[in-house]
């Protein structure tokens, strides 16, 4: 066999020469490109946005790196690469709200015939729950890497700051620092959460970065918050058996359709979800039980009220990352008042520096959103492209136990731009089939599409509270891109039985007055 | 003739893998039965690479549930095999050998004799996909030439 295989290696011997040819050429195209710089493209920030971007661009010959760093939250908490999304946002939330729907499930097997012995005995396991869900985090984590490795894209685990317009100084875990310079960068380093400035905030309370990976069940838990990521963890909390108060400042889901967002909440209401409305958050101090109590008063009525919980999550919006990328020395000044980089195109004032994902003013905070935008980017940084992002007409969905998806302008946006006499909206409330074997509640199932009123109708906003919602509402962002009308929809022939198809029967105008409330199935 | 071109095929992890180490001493060692925990690319150089029996590799992660049924049964059919050891490596800690053997999930079983790859599964397969992996490399010689 050696004999055989020394052969097949001076074989090899000739044919490796000219494979490396090959890479040395590659290799000194990437090298060589700049010769003035390290990198082509240095990223500073390893998530959705950033690392989108890194791997387009080393795919069209650009020498990239990518530096990432996790600070600790307050309460220590911290993870790998990937960004928000993969460790402490969009993953691990789908993962909690799937398991808060298979316990609804459980429950809702039985009146189909299913024998669950004990079912009343159903309880969560948190510690069961988290590690499954940290298991899956940290198998991304570690495909990112290796295929960070395998694109030769180079991962600096460092805190990134500009030292000049061209030189970023990254600052590893034990002190030490690397200094590098690209010939262009691009920031996408995302926020973090928001703490209020009140006593006990950062020494007691928890916030979304801290939940997923929870050491001890939750337990009674308040919520202080009442954007969608504040909805969502009191949703699946109260699935899971943990008792969940919700404090809203104003109202909940501000920005989004305020009707569909009343529907979610009144549907989390009837699922024990309590809300405190108008009230704002005064103090958490930590009891010798080791319980937390909370004090809150109400804007409205000026009154105090406190509970007892064991956890207090704060959701009181995201900030983002600027302050520690020193940009004063890039020469950034495009910043709107709230920390973000306001940068139309992606490029700020800079012309070699550029911005993506959720550090942009004024786009939608989205994962896919931030790659799309990082995808392009890069493409017209390396790839000679000249098409820009598009970040109308997005769909998003709040996954709350009731989920609500949505594409285009809220029912508020669409009056304001166009007045309420150009409008017309078809609702309709809708029964799903699943849901009359247990005796689901059907009070909350409402969908309603925004149209301009002349012919053809055309669509400019839908908009779903029901189960699957983000399942639901995908194909008709595909749909409102290409400009669908009411008269396309309306001429769309439903697939039967299912909830999606109720867009295809809508009929009942708000204008009209007429009962929105389905009469019965098929017809 | 198949297992050589294959054994060529696999063969350039193995330049990679001897960039990453210049000395290569051979090991006299006891023949140990334990498994091989591999911490760093010398000890897979010296315990795996220079063998003198045929190694199982087995790219093992804590995080990954089918490697916590793959390991255990890895290690109880082959420690108390004479002529065949088992080695483990663990992702998180071995960065380099993941890249020189491409692994790009896990878990993945390698078959090494004589410093060469004569096998390679990924995923957890069946107990006799296993079995016989384990019989071809402890059992008779390899003849084909």
């Amino acid at each position: 066999m050696t004999l055989f295989n020394n052969y097949f290696r001076k074989l090899g011997n000739f044919v490796k020469p000219f494979k490396r040819t090959e890479c040395f050429i590659v290799l000194s195209k990437r090298t060589f490109a700049n010769g003035a710089y390290d990198y082509d493209l240095a990223v500073i920030g390893g998530g959705s946005g950033g690392l989108a971007c890194a791997k387009e661009a080393i795919n069209l010959g650009a020498k990239v790196a990518v530096l990432d760093y996790v600070t600790p939250s307050p309460q220590g908490t911290k993870w790998g690469l990937g960004g928000t999304c993969v460790n402490v946002g969009c993953i691990p939330k789908k993962l909690m709200h799937q398991a808060a729907l298979l316990g609804e499930a459980i429950h809702e097997a039985v009146a189909y015939g299913w024998q669950v012995p004990s079912v009343e005995q159903v309880r969560i396991d948190w510690s069961a729950l988290t590690e499954a869900v940290q298991n899956h985090i940290k198998s991304v984590n570690w495909v990112t890497r290796v295929d960070l490795r395998e694109k030769k894209i180079e991962y600096i685990n460092g805190l990134g700051e500009f030292k000049d317009p061209h030189t970023i100084i990254a600052t590893m875990k034990n002190g030490s620092k690397k200094e590098l310079t690209a010939k262009n960068v691009v920031i996408a380093v995302g926020g973090r959460p928001h703490y209020p400035d009140i006593p006990g905030a950062k020494e007691y309370c928890i916030s979304s970065d801290d939940i997923f990976s929870l050491s001890n069940p939750p337990g009674k838990t308040l919520v202080v918050g009442a954007g969608y990521i504040g909805l969502e963890c009191a949703g699946f909390l109260n699935s899971l058996g943990y008792s969940a108060t919700v404090l809203v400042r104003s109202v909940p889901l501000r920005g989004f359709d305020q009707q569909m967002s009343s529907m979610i909440t009144n549907e989390m209401e009837e699922k024990g979800v309590k809300f405190q409305h108008r009230c704002i958050p005064l103090s958490v101090e930590k009891l010798a039980s080791g319980q937390l109590k909370a004090r809150w008063l109400n804007t409205e009525t000026q009154e105090e009220s406190e509970d007892v919980f064991d956890t207090v999550l704060l959701a009181t919006g995201r900030y983002a990352l600027t302050q520690q990328l020193n940009l004063p020395a890039a020469g950034v000044t495009t910043l709107s008042k709230n920390g973000k980089i306001v940068a139309n195109t992606e490029q700020t004032n800079v012309p070699h520096i550029y911005a993506v994902g959720d550090v942009l003013e004024g786009r939608p905070e989205l994962t896919p959103v931030a790659i799309h935008a990082g995808r392009l980017l890069a493409r017209r940084m390396f790839g000679g492209s000249s098409q820009q992002m598009d970040y109308e007409n997005v769909a998003t969905t709040v996954f709350t136990p009731l989920e609500y998806g949505c594409v285009g302008l809220s029912e508020e946006v669409a009056t304001d731009r166009y007045g309420a006499d150009n409008l017309e909206v078809y609702h309709a409330f809708y029964k799903p089939t699943e849901f009359f074997i247990p005796q689901r509640n059907i009070r909350n199932c409402y969908l309603k599409a925004v149209a301009l009123r002349d012919a053809p109708q055309r669509i400019l906003g839908l908009h779903f509270v029901g189960p699957v919602a983000g399942e639901v509402i995908q194909g008709f962002a595909a749909a409102v891109k290409c400009g669908i009308t009411m008269e396309q929809l309306s001429n769309t022939v439903g697939i039967h039985p299912t909830v999606a198809e109720e867009f295809t029967r809508l009929n009942i105008t708000k204008r009209s007055g007429k009962d929105p409330n389905p009469a019965s199935c098929c017809s | 003739m198949s297992g050589a071109i294959l054994t060529q095929g696999l063969r350039s992890p193995m330049r990679r893998l001897a960039g990453l180490r210049q000395a290569k001493s051979i090991s006299k060692s006891v023949v140990h039965n334990e498994t091989i925990l591999v911490k760093n690319n010398n000890e897979f150089i010296n315990k795996v690479m220079n063998n003198d029996k045929p190694v199982i590799v087995n790219f093992h992660a804590e995080w990954c549930e089918p490697c916590k049924i793959l390991t255990p049964k890895l290690k109880e059919l082959i420690e108390p095999l004479h002529n065949l050891d088992l080695a483990v490596v663990d992702v998180e800690d071995n960065a380099e050998l993941v890249h020189a053997f491409e692994v790009k999930a896990v878990p993945a079983v390698i078959a090494i004799k004589n410093g060469l790859i004569v096998d390679k599964f990924i995923g957890l397969v069946d107990a006799d996909m296993i079995n016989n992996l384990i019989d071809r490399m402890s059992g008779k010689k390899k003849e084909d030439a």
